[in-house]
């Protein structure tokens, strides 16, 4: 796989909707030395305005929804968004409770389903790999 | 002898002007793609919405507060003093008008 257009390294920015933590826990272990995608570029940062992939996990609270678009916002464009784990992607164990307003893809588009409860290490960085497939693509389509 | 330290203006101006390019390389380096009046150029606060400019900012009164705090026994009198009402202020005036001129007179007398 060679990459022309985003050539920068993969910066992305993680929000926690309504997760249990565990999501979050193996997004971590992907930053850990035994997976260390940071040695790829793919680094976590601390603010939307600097990231490329909007990492989401959990359902969306009814309290997170406002903060979720604004967050979605403040990404620059080309952007995409990564749902990590069951809970964002159809609700998860907490499908029927009465503060969701349902899963992410309810609320902004998602490019990226990564299921799983939690989903594994691997499969969380194959999904950034895909998401910089499409990134690239959007990337020699607005430039 | 006192020897004075190095002191040249041009090398001043040349260093600042080296520090400005400097700066707007960075600059330059940065995100072009932010859409202005967008929530791309907001500021980031959690996800929380920004509030309005003067009350994010610190106020410039703050800077003095610890000069303020330090000066309190002086200023506390003195604002005091301060009513507002304009009998006071005329007291004053003539107050301070008849110390300076007796200061004047015990001095000419000397």
């Amino acid at each position: 796989m060679s990459f022309n257009s985003f050539k920068r390294a993969l910066w992305a920015y993680h929000l926690n909707t309504g997760s249990c933590n565990g999501c979050d826990i193996e997004i971590l272990a992907v930053l850990t030395p035994r997976y260390d995608v940071e040695r790829f570029g793919i680094v976590l940062v601390g603010s939307p305005r600097h990231a490329d992939v909007l990492l989401v996990t959990g359902p969306v609270a009814r309290q997170m929804v406002s903060r979720l678009k604004r967050v979605y916002e403040q990404v620059p464009d080309p952007k995409m968004v990564i749902v990590v784990g069951n809970c964002g992607i159809e609700g998860g164990v907490f499908h029927e409770s009465y503060n969701l307003v349902g899963p992410v893809d309810q609320v902004i588009p998602v490019d990226v389903y990564v299921p799983g409860c939690p989903p594994r290490p691997e499969a969380i960085t194959e999904a950034v790999v895909k998401a910089w497939v499409k990134l690239e693509k959007a990337e020699q389509g607005v430039g | 002898m006192i020897s004075l330290p190095f002191w040249n203006p041009v090398i001043c101006i040349i260093a600042f002007v080296i520090l400005i390019a400097i700066a707007y390389l960075f600059r330059s380096r940065g995100q072009k793609k932010y859409k202005g009046g967008t929530a791309q150029t907001e500021v980031f606060l959690s996800g929380e919405a920004p509030p309005a400019a003067e009350q994010r900012h610190v106020k410039s009164h703050n800077i003095y507060w610890g000069f303020f705090q330090a000066l309190k026994q002086y200023y506390d009198p003195t604002v005091r003093a301060h009513t507002g009402i304009i009998n006071d202020f005329i007291i004053w005036f003539i107050a301070i008008a008849a110390l300076t001129a007796l200061i004047l007179l015990i001095t000419s007398l000397i």
